[in-house]
């Protein structure tokens, strides 16, 4: 045990960290993902320069260890934490802050009465744009296959627009409504299903185009198409989030013709902003900030 | 002597532990406040880890806990959507989990599959049934009965500004259930008995199947009641939120088995393995130690200890 | 080639002697039977030469050059071949694979297996057997016993470049799981082993096979050199009389049977190996099982504790049908002491107390309540007489002797009215074992029915009744113990049913 000790001391030595100046917590469960980690890269940069200690907390998909680490993070009285979790799930946790006086702020979270505010996209608005983008494109008629994910509420709003805007198209019809399975990424799942539908709907011109609500599936339904050797038929395929395979397929001129790129580094930097104007005790009226979202097309998909 | 310092070692190092937090956060670890905390963080680990001890103790062990906690708790939701009221929903995801624990008995003492293949199998289809039954969703909001999210919030106030949790108070009743149960009853006796020599515990006349059975259901009746403590404390059902807790719950019994005189796990040494989890996970937050820091800290924890534990019982 | 000489073999376990500066001499071409009780010394002595176990003194001379066995390579080096009783496969891979297991495979580009060549090997060594009917390709697993045999001895014959051509064949037991015709087969192929010079070392149990495909034989007894003799020159009943070494035969177990009800009542049960089983066992008697090894003692013992179904036959156990399980043979009050005590017998890492009172908790109610147990355990531990420090003590702690007699206080504790007993007295020291066997007459006495099984001859005599004798799982015959000696009791083990 001896051993262990020394280890701990170790470790923390490693961290190298001193409790100096404001103290904030990043805390999520989520911080494998790609794009929070570049949310977390644009806080710290800016983090960086104001002289804070940010600690990073990662709990690893574990939504109640977010309310303990929370917990802790008051217990040891930082001067602010910024969450990436639905806040609805660690309400228990923003409760314990509130109490304590320490200000919360939300990075693409959702909305919290508990929460000072939440940095987002307006993901509405960028679910508009793609499907608007792709009626348009199908000059307003067709079967249209939707890949949704309605578990994940920032992604299931995006389907609600989408459903808006195909059901405000009396010649559009929604084939399918997909939810893929996500345990591998969603990319090979999605082409299977994708694949499926290819087979039940023979016909050129049968499908007209895809709208998926992130990329993956997107890239997925690509991937089906041209193994069914139906590139040709003018499918149309629109993701969200513009991450980099997408540009390059975006780019590279097949059906994969839309994305909306978030700027999560811009996010967290707008994080970083709003933690600043609590820590120094502004009261933030908006409850919810956009950072503004970009169409991606073949004309600006180089990254 | 070796002996003795090697049964007692994990306890020194949970005491080394706590001292070495009670020394780096002079004002902040030590207090009441943050203790109970603790020990609310810890109540659903420890109640998967006790109830895991009762399967452990027969040399078994169960890798669906985490999707039958997953499962119990979605299983609550979607009847809380349904309109049922807050004891039925409690009581059906109870007894979701018997019968998985059931089944995992059946497989393991009357079909004969290894635990680790079997439980391994359920623990699949228990997290399938659990995205099933939601549909993927997590379920939360106005579906989560406030009777029922509120339960993780209450407690007992004992003077002002001291509330014991009731999730604590839960995991410390069942702590004195499994205790009583492994230690001060026939039924207890007989299960170590299996762990001890499966085949001599058959020929003695003892129903090992029946026992087997009965362990199994009693660990994933715990595995439920973890699954619904973690839905009411996230006041939300999400059909894998119950995942991380089957390797943590292992992990602590192993921890605790190192200070059992033969290396047989016992529930009260299953709670040192736990609070060493768990304290570790509050002590390196507030020191702001990265989090895969920490992982690699606790891994490396156990490992060490259980070396350390079965060295000394190569030496004697 | 030159003999083969093995000189002043000598091994202690633990201080007690195995063997004792036993010497040999092994012609080429010749069969040499190796023969003696169980725990004569026989197993312990092909350790030595094998080169598993280290011997504490050993010298072997090949012609006049010595020989140096310090593991199992030196053995292969010097051609020593040993075939085992457990015909260890691996059932999954080829018998090409079987066969050539051990030795480098051929290979391709150094790292490919040429298949070919690992066949053509395998082939030609069966071959050479006269078992060219063996298709090297299938799954080992899908052979029947007979060309297990014939594979493994295959394997043995399997030469590698360098190495010195086999010299001396050590077969233990060949026979024990082939039919007649199979192991006609296997004589054959030691004729022509034999015929090429090598010699073979045969241990058997099975007294007409010695007799007849063996030239010499030497007789072990209680790990010491008995008897040294050509085959030709010595009979069945001098061999036999050597390995029993005209022991005393004990006194037969006195006081009448307590005739009245009956225990157990077999009429023609068949139940997996077991074959035509007609016994009726009164309370108080006491019924031995004999046979060579594994003839079925065991299968009987379990049948009866409920571990076995009854295929054919009628069978009563203590004026019911026969358990289920051994839940309800215990419930019923059949009490059984099992064969391997650490692995079958006792939880080592638990207490005197559990391991005692461990099919009898219930009645002390739901909760543990370790007063009236640890009463009862010291008033069992009296009883047997067991030497212990404490009912807590952790059962690993004690010696052979007196694990063995908490298994007893378990057996008795529930006062059975049927003693199931599997080798009691097996690894167990003089006092203990005499305690034992006190023990066990005490029961008998007390109206308590006894099925023993065991290979102790002077136990079987002086205890049993009646002696049941079992062959190849089938009842060879039932004698009584009144007027029947030690060695007419081998004789009839050896083969039970006398012209």
């Amino acid at each position: 045990m001896k051993l262990t000790i020394l280890a701990t001391a170790a470790a923390i030595a490693w961290s190298g960290t001193t409790l100096s100046a404001e103290t904030v917590a990043v805390i999520t469960p989520y911080l494998a993902q790609p794009g929070t980690q570049a949310y977390v890269e644009g806080f710290q940069a800016k983090a960086a320069e104001a002289g804070w200690t940010v600690n990073v907390i990662d709990t690893a998909g574990d939504v109640a260890a977010v309310i303990s680490r929370i917990e802790d993070a008051v217990t040891q009285k930082v001067d602010a934490i910024v969450i990436n979790v639905d806040p609805a799930q660690v309400a228990a946790g923003l409760q314990t802050a509130k109490d304590a006086g320490i200000p919360v702020i939300g990075m693409d979270a959702g909305t919290d009465p508990l929460l000072v505010t939440n940095v987002t996209s307006n993901g509405y608005a960028m679910a508009t744009e793609t499907s608007v983008y792709l009626a348009n494109r199908i000059g307003g008629k067709g079967g249209v296959v939707m890949f949704v994910f309605d578990a994940f509420p920032p992604v299931q709003i995006r389907g609600v627009m989408a459903d808006a805007v195909f059901a405000n198209y009396p010649d559009i019809k929604v084939i399918d409504r997909i939810t893929p399975d996500v345990q591998d990424g969603g990319i090979a799942d999605s082409r299977a299903k994708m694949e499926a539908i290819l087979a039940a709907n023979p016909e050129p011109g049968s499908i007209a185009g895809v709208w998926a609500a992130w990329d993956q599936p997107a890239l997925g339904a690509l991937q089906a198409i041209e193994a069914a050797g139906r590139q040709g038929e003018g499918i149309v395929v629109t993701g969200i989030d513009a991450n980099p395979q997408a540009r390059e397929a975006i780019a590279a001129g097949g059906n994969f013709e839309a994305s909306m790129a978030q700027d999560f580094v811009a996010m967290g930097a707008a994080a970083a902003d709003a933690t600043r104007r609590a820590m120094a005790g502004e009261t933030i009226k908006e409850k919810v900030i956009y950072v503004p979202t970009v169409l991606i097309t073949a004309a600006n998909a180089a990254p | 002597m070796l002996k003795h310092l090697r049964q007692s070692g994990t306890l020194i190092g949970l005491l080394g532990i706590v001292l070495f937090f009670a020394l780096q956060l002079p004002d902040t670890f030590l207090t009441a406040r943050n203790l109970l905390n603790v020990s609310q963080q810890i109540s659903m680990l420890a109640v998967t880890a006790f109830t895991m001890t009762i399967v452990m103790v027969m040399g078994d062990f169960d890798l669906s806990v985490g999707s039958t906690a997953s499962l119990a708790g979605i299983v609550a939701a979607v009847l809380f959507a349904a309109g049922w009221p807050v004891w039925a929903g409690v009581a059906a995801a109870l007894a979701i989990g018997v019968v998985g624990g059931l089944l995992n008995g059946a497989l393991v003492a009357y079909v004969g599959i290894l635990p680790f293949i079997a439980t391994l199998g359920t623990l699949t289809i228990f997290s399938g049934t659990a995205f099933l039954v939601s549909d993927g969703k997590t379920i939360f909001g106005r579906d989560i009965p406030p009777g029922f999210a509120g339960f993780a919030r209450s407690g007992v106030t004992l003077t002002e500004g001291v509330t014991v949790p009731a999730m604590s108070i839960a995991a410390v009743l069942v702590l004195l259930v499994v205790y009583v149960t492994l230690e001060h009853t026939i039924y207890g006796r007989r299960l170590y008995a299996i762990g001890g020599n499966v085949h001599a515990a058959e020929l003695a006349g003892l129903n090992v199947r029946r026992l087997r059975l009965s362990a199994f259901a009693l660990t994933g009746l715990g595995a439920a009641m973890a699954g619904l403590m973690y839905a009411s404390r996230v006041a939300s059902a999400n059909p894998t939120q119950g995942a991380g807790l089957m390797l943590d719950a292992i992990a602590a019994v192993f921890l605790g088995m190192t200070m059992g005189r033969q290396g047989e796990p016992h529930v009260m040494a299953t709670l040192v393995g736990v609070l060493i989890l768990g304290i570790l996970d509050n002590g390196l937050t507030q020191m702001n130690v990265d989090s895969y820091v920490r992982e690699i800290l606790i891994g490396g924890i156990v490992v060490a200890a259980v070396a350390m534990s079965s060295y000394g019982r190569a030496r004697g | 080639m030159d003999s083969l000489s093995l000189i002043g073999l000598s091994k202690a376990y633990g201080g007690v002697p195995a063997l004792r500066d036993v010497t040999l001499h092994l012609a080429p071409g010749r069969v040499h039977a190796l023969m003696g009780e169980n725990g004569a010394g026989k197993s312990t002595l092909i350790k030595l030469i094998a080169g598993v176990v280290p011997a504490d003194a050993m010298v072997v001379r090949r012609g006049a050059t010595a020989v140096s066995l310090r593991n199992a390579a030196d053995a292969a080096a010097a051609g020593f071949r040993f075939i085992h009783q457990e015909l260890n496969i691996v059932p999954q891979l080829s018998v090409a694979e079987n066969i050539l297991l051990g030795h480098p495979s051929p290979r391709r580009f150094g790292v490919l297996v040429d298949w070919a060549r690992m066949h053509d090997r395998a082939r030609a060594a069966l071959a050479f057997l006269g078992a060219a009917h063996i298709d090297v390709t299938r799954q080992a697993g899908d052979l029947g016993t007979g060309d297990r045999m014939l594979m493994r001895i295959a394997s043995a014959l399997v030469v590698e470049e360098g190495q010195a051509a086999p010299c001396l064949y050590v077969l233990d037991e060949p026979t024990a799981a082939l039919t007649a015709t199979e192991s006609a087969k296997l004589f054959a192929v030691m004729s022509r082993l034999t015929a090429q010079g090598a010699a073979i070392l045969y241990v058997s149990h099975r007294m007409e096979e010695v007799m007849a495909v063996c030239d010499d034989v030497t007789v072990l007894r209680d790990g010491a050199h008995a008897m040294a003799a050509p085959i030709a020159q010595t009979t069945q009943t001098a061999i036999i009389q050597t390995m029993t070494g005209r022991q005393q035969t004990a006194e037969p177990p006195t006081g009448p049977v307590v005739r009245g009800a009956v225990a157990c009542d077999a009429i023609g049960v068949v139940s997996g190996r077991l074959r035509d089983i007609s016994f009726t066992l009164q309370a108080g008697e006491v019924l031995g099982l004999a046979g060579l090894e594994e003839a079925g003692q065991g299968d009987l013992l379990r049948l009866l504790l409920g571990m076995g179904r009854v295929k054919s036959g009628q069978l009563r156990v203590l004026g019911g049908p026969a358990p289920t399980s051994p839940v309800q043979a215990w419930a019923r009050g059949v009490a059984y002491v099992p064969r391997e005590r650490r692995s079958e017998g006792l939880m080592l890492g638990m207490d005197v107390r559990c391991n005692t009172l461990l099919p009898h908790l219930g009645s002390f109610g739901i909760l543990a309540r370790k007063g009236p147990e640890t009463v009862r355990t010291r008033d069992l531990a009296d009883k047997v007489r067991l030497r212990y420090r404490a009912p807590d003590q952790t059962v690993r702690e004690l010696s052979g002797g007196n694990q063995q007699k908490v298994i007893f206080a378990r057996a008795i504790a529930g006062n059975p009215r049927l003693l199931l007993l599997e080798e009691p007295t097996r690894g167990v020291d003089v006092g203990a074992r005499a305690e034992i066997h006190a023990l066990i007459r005490g029961l008998s006495a007390q109206g308590c029915a006894v099925i023993l099984a065991s290979s102790d001859l002077p136990e079987l005599l002086g205890l049993s009744h009646r002696v049941l004798i079992q062959q190849d799982g089938r009842q060879a015959a039932l004698i009584d113990r009144a007027g029947l000696t030690a060695d007419q009791l081998l004789a009839r083990v050896y083969s039970p049913n006398p012209a």
